[in-house]
């Protein structure tokens, strides 16, 4: 009988976890352009190609003053997804057509900036 | 929430921290090693086992081993049956489990001990734990789990997880079965990794199983060399100090661009990150011992790494602690809330990093300091002492080093 109750509390314990869902939706507002948008003056910036799985210029860091704002110009030959971590700002990267993803730097800390299909790091969103 | 990521999970890292804390670290390490070497005690102080307060504690083992096999249960539910966005397993198994384990450990400690849910298979060993064993397979793991941690190709993935589990699970199961608990104590990675830390705690646990309130310093006096101890030491500090190194341009640029791909690069670092480790110590060693006039000294200071290596990994997890443990409960619970993401600021991450690397480095270089004078003829203790301190120096101006510029 106690066998049976432990047995009970574990398949309850395992089965009511992924039943739970969170919804994340962070309040960062941003902006994606797929024209030839050029930066406005005063913004972090940088323009990232990805020809055939390389990441040009080579990953680095792009330094951004908290408040300040970034635009990520990319050009992927493939399409892909761009992928902003801790904002959390995802766009759409359509083969061979330049985006720029807009957002203002509100977190600090070093964030990655990476394509989810191919998993490669373009660089690194430095916040101070 | 996929993707390459530093530490299995988070989705940011530290900055760097400013110059003048790295400089004001750096010399705070020197001053004290200085100060260490011509003011501290002649004469053995710490007197390991045999110090501290009995106190009359009993706790509750097994229902707490219940819990924690519950708790373990949820996770591999999540694992099983849960999302691939939005899954709490990783969070529980990186955070609130891999790192949490360092601030329970330091404040009650070897708690893994006390929550292993393998310690409720019977202790019945077949045969005795051989000797030269030690450490060894606690070394493998940890060296296995940090791999998986921060060179696999999916870390978080569920995939990845269930497999460590299942490994993990079969090795401990296997142990317990052929040699009772005693595998536990040195073969289970998590216990040795809890157990070590713990040795910081003011809560120590004597060889007897007796609790007893005892000081930090004689709770790391009490670590018991064993073979494989260094291994283990060195283990911890290499991984640590891979992980600052990792997400350096330089690294990041070679790992996705490199012939040998993103794992394989990877895996020669985190073993070269280890092998340099314990090459220093080898060499450092093997030189105190030239001075000192002893043999085998190797094993003896291995717990003089400890707190060196708590250091390293306070600075390298905090911020991830603070940020991805609150991702953790959100996740695991399902509330409806959103991370604090200032919930604490650079200037405060940067401080609890540089302290409690300086901090690792002093308590180090007391240990060290102490069982010197013990085992080296009073005329050379002090000479002896040289190779051990820059040793100490370099680990803790490399940790610095990896907090300013990666």
């Amino acid at each position: 009988m106690r066998r049976a109750g432990w047995l009970l509390a574990c398949v309850l314990a395992a089965g009511c976890g992924p039943l739970s869902q969170t919804h994340h939706n962070p309040g960062n507002s941003h902006e994606v352009a797929t024209a030839g948008a050029s930066p406005a003056p005063g913004e972090a910036h940088t323009d990232i190609a990805v020809v055939a799985g390389r990441v040009s210029p080579p990953s680095g860091w792009l330094e951004a003053a908290k408040g300040q704002q970034v635009s990520i110009t990319v050009t992927s030959d493939v399409p892909d997804e761009l992928h902003v971590h801790g904002y959390d700002l995802e766009a759409e990267l359509p083969a061979g057509r330049s985006v720029t993803i807009r957002f203002k730097a509100g977190l600090s800390g070093v964030f990655e900036v990476e394509t989810h299909k191919s998993k490669l790091v373009l660089t690194q969103l430095a916040v101070r | 929430m996929s993707g390459v990521l530093a530490h299995g999970v988070g989705s940011r890292s530290d900055l760097p921290i400013p110059l003048f804390y790295a400089y004001a670290g750096a010399f705070a390490a020197l001053v004290v090693s200085f100060l260490a070497l011509g003011l501290l005690w002649a004469d053995s102080r710490f007197r390991g086992d045999r110090a501290g307060r009995v106190l009359a504690l009993r706790l509750p083992a097994r229902p707490l081993r219940v819990l924690t096999l519950v708790a373990a249960v949820y996770t591999l539910g999540w694992l099983v049956a849960g999302p691939e966005e939005g899954n709490a397993a990783p969070y529980l198994v990186y955070v609130l489990f891999w790192v949490g384990l360092v601030p329970a450990s330091l404040l009650f400690g070897p708690v893994w001990r006390l929550l292993n849910p393998f310690r409720l298979l019977p202790d019945r060993p077949r045969r005795p734990l051989p000797r030269r064993l030690g450490y060894w397979p606690a070394a493998a793991g940890l060296l296995a789990f940090t791999w998986m941690e921060l060179v696999a190709p999916e870390p978080a993935a569920t995939g990845t997880l269930m497999a460590f589990a299942a490994l993990y699970a079969a090795a401990q199961v296997t142990g317990t079965l052929r040699y009772g608990h005693a595998w536990l104590e040195r073969g289970d990675p998590f216990e040795v990794y809890s157990t070590l830390v713990g040795h910081l705690s003011p809560l120590g646990r004597r060889a007897d199983g007796r609790i007893v309130l005892r000081s930090p310093f004689d709770g790391l006096d009490a670590v018991q060399p064993a073979p494989g101890l260094v291994a283990t030491v060195c283990v911890l500090l290499g991984s640590t100090g891979y992980d600052g190194f990792s997400s350096a341009p330089i690294w990041v640029d070679a790992l996705q661009s490199g012939p040998l791909g993103h794992t394989g690069l990877g895996t020669l670092g985190l073993l070269a990150a280890v092998a340099a480790v314990a090459a220093l110590y080898g060499a450092c060693l093997w030189l105190a011992g030239l001075i000192g006039g002893a043999r085998g000294l190797a094993p003896r200071f291995a717990h003089s790494l400890v707190p060196i290596a708590i250091g390293y990994l306070i600075a390298h997890y905090f911020s991830l602690l603070v940020f991805e443990g609150q991702r953790a409960v959100i996740l695991s619970f399902g509330l409806d809330a959103e991370v604090n993401q200032d919930a604490v600021g650079p200037a405060t991450i940067a401080t609890v990093q540089v302290v409690a690397i300086v901090a690792g480095h002093v308590v180090g270089v007391v240990a060290a300091h102490d069982r010197s004078v013990r085992l080296l003829p009073p005329a050379r203790a002090v000479a002896g002492q040289i190779p051990l301190f820059v040793l100490m120096v370099c680990y803790t101006l490399g940790g610095l080093t990896l907090l300013f510029a990666a």
